[in-house]
């Protein structure tokens, strides 16, 4: 698989493209949307806790926690739900020949983190400006990246060759996501959880491999925050525990494509 | 020239491009929420048990009903679709042409189109670049290549597709039905192309619906009905199989017999001037010389109204094709087709064209054109008419030499009963150039010009037996029978005229004779040469002194010409064909 993706890298570029072209062609501000949509969203959930429900974290300043929060799970969750329907909406492209399937799913995740980059660097900035500085954590920045995207990759491509066969994993999909952001510390402390939830219950939430993204995200840009959740768990256990998610999601995408990839175009067909 | 082998061989044993062995497909069965589903579409067989071997270099067509499987077929040798039992291999990369480029984006131009569709079909960055010229030069697109696809109709989808297809390397190439969709230009351009990869050994599967395109093109035919290969061979035993397998079933499709009907039209124009000068066809001859012959046999493309001409044509073929048919077009500069003879409306059957050279005449022992210019097309056709292998279009410059100031199309011959005076007259008028000047007329078509005190009181078509009609056949005779009124105020410098048009208004010929105070006119033509259609038949008496018509009806009295003989063009110039060198 990996030799087939470097083979045809000039047509993940190709498809990539196409995404990016096809999602800001008509708008009229185009691609900055990409910076202004995350942004609206960010300000929305300002208002709503810090204003109105008036929610603290003692971790960092509410504002640059929200969005390292938001960013973040913005770009995971647009990546599956695009490239969940992403074989079902292009099997016309499909049908044309016989090219491997994932490098669709796999062109959308690239797409979203083109996306994505620009609102982290503006993330970088924002946390470098208002405290003074950033921790020797962000060296580790591009490993978090690729661990996430790796992570999203797969399971963009485990999902999107189920839904050819079972349609209803979408609306399930749309539920368990909202879950999961209800359950990663987004715009909510994490000693929040720990003061309501009993120890056992706390600990395997620390294991939630997105908590455990978010937390490495925020330890690597946000200046004393690793200080705060060292207590919690150590940044080794986190990049073990999300490592090991990434490799087991890979084996799981290779197994399931291994087996699929005959029938998808048949279902592909009607 | 170069030619190229036929068939890709080496030493002697042809290479297995495309080996199936019992393959068979089935879709998978999407549950319904209704629970009183078909229990036995469970068990339905796309294919059944398909085996067969196409060679390096062959053209496969492939035949069936709607639903036969075809698609299915052709999308599990193209390897988009993998079958359920079986084995498939394909030696070397295949491509496919299906669904009329479904897989192009409607947000993207054609070009940014071009590069994603090529890297799916597996090209590099590089070798597009390379090859975008030729992919939008054969697309004939133009500027349209920077529209977005979505203002892209059919027929330009196809032409991007199939360019972009055919501008990679591939050994195999698939094309589904969608050939129809292009234009006959187009379509020929395309043919062209394919013809040119069979002769550089590479391997073409094709479904259609045009059997005449499948006894055209293919080496082989496969006849699938319902899944099941019933047949697979040579061409023709494909396409009677087909046929007698639709027969079987509640309508009866074809042979079709043809009866021996009159003709009432015959195309007046050529399609489009501004493609003269081009060469068109798939070559598989190629016509190599065409020269005009004068009276004295020798070359000359300008000659006089009314003398004969032979064109030979010499050609070459390059592969054997049957059934050719051998066709000159004789075109006015303006378009107006004059007179298109060919091989199969004249009844020639010629079996087969063996490769070499060979060429053919035609001769018109009186070429009865009217001074002026004109093209010459010459085309080699297959069987049907459907396809040139060759053809030349308005290639060829004829000049007739001759003043012709009113534009006449034509000089026959008619009979006018003249008395010694009247003709005195007429030899007048011809030194004096007072001719009646049909361009007073112009715009006043369907008008009638009637001065007082001079009246036409009736005009008259007969044939031979004198009976009136007004449907005539090509060749035969015609009589006008004219009687005026009031003539006795007329003196003899009046001029009779009588004026034959298309009915859209293109002057055939034109007569002028003296008026002697006669009141009727008898004018005979004892063979009038029009071609089936439509025309029109203006009467004037012009005055030779003052240069006015004094009496006109223009394009009033309706003329209509039926012939039991196919024919293109306005008249008919006999003619005769020499096929010669094979």
């Amino acid at each position: 698989m990996i030799k087939e993706i470097i083979i045809r890298r000039n047509l993940i570029r190709e498809l990539v493209l196409k995404n990016l072209k096809i999602r800001y062609s008509k708008s009229l501000l185009g691609f900055l949307w990409a910076f202004l949509s995350p942004f609206l969203i960010v300000l929305i959930f300002y208002l709503v806790f810090s204003l109105i429900l008036n929610v603290k974290t003692e971790e960092a300043p509410f504002i640059l926690y929200l969005m390292s929060g938001v960013f973040t799970w913005r770009f995971f969750q647009d990546s599956l739900m695009c490239s969940m329907t992403s074989l079902v909406d292009n099997k016309n492209l499909i049908r044309e020949s016989n090219f491997p399937h994932y490098l669709i799913p796999l062109s959308i995740v690239l797409a979203n983190a083109i996306v994505f980059l620009p609102s982290l660097f503006i993330l970088l900035i924002a946390s470098l400006v208002s405290l003074k500085g950033l921790p020797i954590f962000v060296l580790f920045l591009p490993f978090i990246l690729v661990i996430h995207l790796v992570i999203s990759i797969g399971l963009s491509i485990i999902f999107s060759v189920l839904y050819v066969k079972w349609r209803d994993i979408k609306y399930i999909l749309e539920v368990v996501l909202l879950l999961l952001f209800y359950l990663t510390p987004a715009f909510y402390s994490i000693r929040l959880v720990k003061s309501s939830f009993p120890p056992p219950l706390f600990v395997l939430y620390l294991y939630d491999p997105f908590v455990c993204i978010l937390n490495l995200y925020r330890i690597s840009i946000l200046k004393g925050f690793y200080v705060v959740v060292k207590n919690e768990m150590g940044i080794i256990s986190m990049f073990f525990i999300t490592v090991g998610v990434a490799i087991a999601v890979l084996g799981l995408v290779y197994y399931l494509y291994r087996k699929n990839k005959n029938s998808i175009n048949d279902y592909l067909s009607y | 020239m170069i030619t190229y082998p036929t068939k890709a061989v080496q030493d002697n044993i042809q290479l297995k491009a495309i080996l199936l062995d019992s393959v068979s497909k089935k879709y998978p069965l999407v549950k319904n929420l209704g629970k009183d589903i078909n229990t036995d579409f469970e068990d339905f067989w796309a294919l059944k048990d398909a085996s067969f071997e196409v060679y390096k270099g062959e053209i496969l067509g492939i035949i069936g009903r709607n639903g036969a499987g075809k698609t299915t077929l052709l999308n599990i040798i193209a390897g988009v679709l993998s079958p359920t039992q079986g084995t498939v291999s394909v030696n070397g990369r295949a491509l496919g042409l299906f669904n009329l480029g479904v897989g192009f984006q409607d947000e993207l131009t054609g070009r940014e189109n071009i590069f994603l569709n090529g890297a799916i079909l597996g090209a590099s960055r590089a070798e597009l670049e390379e090859k975008l010229d030729s992919i939008v030069e054969f697309s004939e697109l133009g500027d349209f290549i920077n529209m977005p696809l979505g203002s892209y109709s059919q027929g330009m989808r196809l032409r991007l597709g199939f360019s972009i297809v055919t501008n990679l390397d591939f050994d195999i190439l698939v094309i589904d039905e969608v050939l129809a969709v292009g234009d006959v230009l187009f379509q020929n351009k395309c043919f062209q192309k394919l013809m040119d990869f069979r002769r550089l050994g590479k391997t073409l599967i094709i479904t259609t619906q045009s059997m005449d395109l499948i006894e055209r093109l293919c080496d082989k035919a496969l006849l699938l009905d319902h899944g099941h290969l019933l047949f697979y061979g040579d061409t023709l035993g494909g396409i009677n199989r087909y046929r007698s397998l639709l027969n079987t079933e509640k309508f009866f499709v074809g042979p079709v017999q043809k009866e021996r009907e009159l003709i009432e039209d015959t195309k007046k124009w050529a399609d489009d001037i501004s493609g003269w000068g081009r060469e068109l066809g798939t070559k598989e001859v190629m016509i190599e010389s065409v020269e005009f012959r004068n009276k004295f046999g020798w070359r000359s493309n300008t000659i006089k109204s009314g003398e004969p001409l032979n064109i030979r044509v010499d050609f070459n073929a390059r592969d054997s094709v049957k059934e050719p048919h051998f066709g000159i077009a004789i075109f006015r500069n303006d378009g107006v087709y004059c007179y298109g003879p060919n091989t199969a409306f004249d009844g020639y059957s010629i079996a087969e064209l063996k490769p070499g050279k060979g060429y053919f005449i035609l001769n018109f022992p009186k070429l009865l054109l009217a001074p002026g210019e004109y093209r010459i097309s010459v085309a080699i056709w297959d069987k049907n008419e459907t396809l040139a292998f060759n053809y030349h279009e308005g290639y060829y410059k004829l000049t007739i030499m001759g003043n012709n100031s009113t534009n006449e199309l034509l000089k026959f011959s008619f009979k006018f009963p003249l008395t010694r005076h009247s003709y005195k007259l007429l030899q007048f008028f011809k030194r004096n150039d007072s001719f009646p000047d049909i361009n007073l007329l112009n715009n006043r078509w369907g008008e009638c010009i009637e001065t007082e005190g001079l009246r036409l009181v009736s005009i008259k078509l007969l044939d031979g037996f004198n009976k009136e009609k007004n449907t005539f056949m090509t060749n035969g005779t015609v009589k006008l029978k004219i009687d005026f009124d009031g003539l006795r105020t007329l003196d003899h410098n009046s001029c009779l005229w009588v004026g034959i048009f298309r009915e859209d208004a293109i002057y055939c010929q034109g007569i002028a004779a003296p008026l002697q105070r006669i009141k009727n006119f008898v004018i005979s033509f004892p063979k009038l040469p029009l071609l089936p259609g439509s025309y029109r038949i203006s009467i004037g008496i012009w005055d030779t002194k003052v240069k006015r018509f004094l009496i006109c009806h223009h394009g009033i009295y309706p003329l209509k010409i039926v012939f039991d003989h196919r024919d293109h063009g306005t008249i008919y110039l006999k003619h005769k064909w020499h096929i010669g060198g094979h």
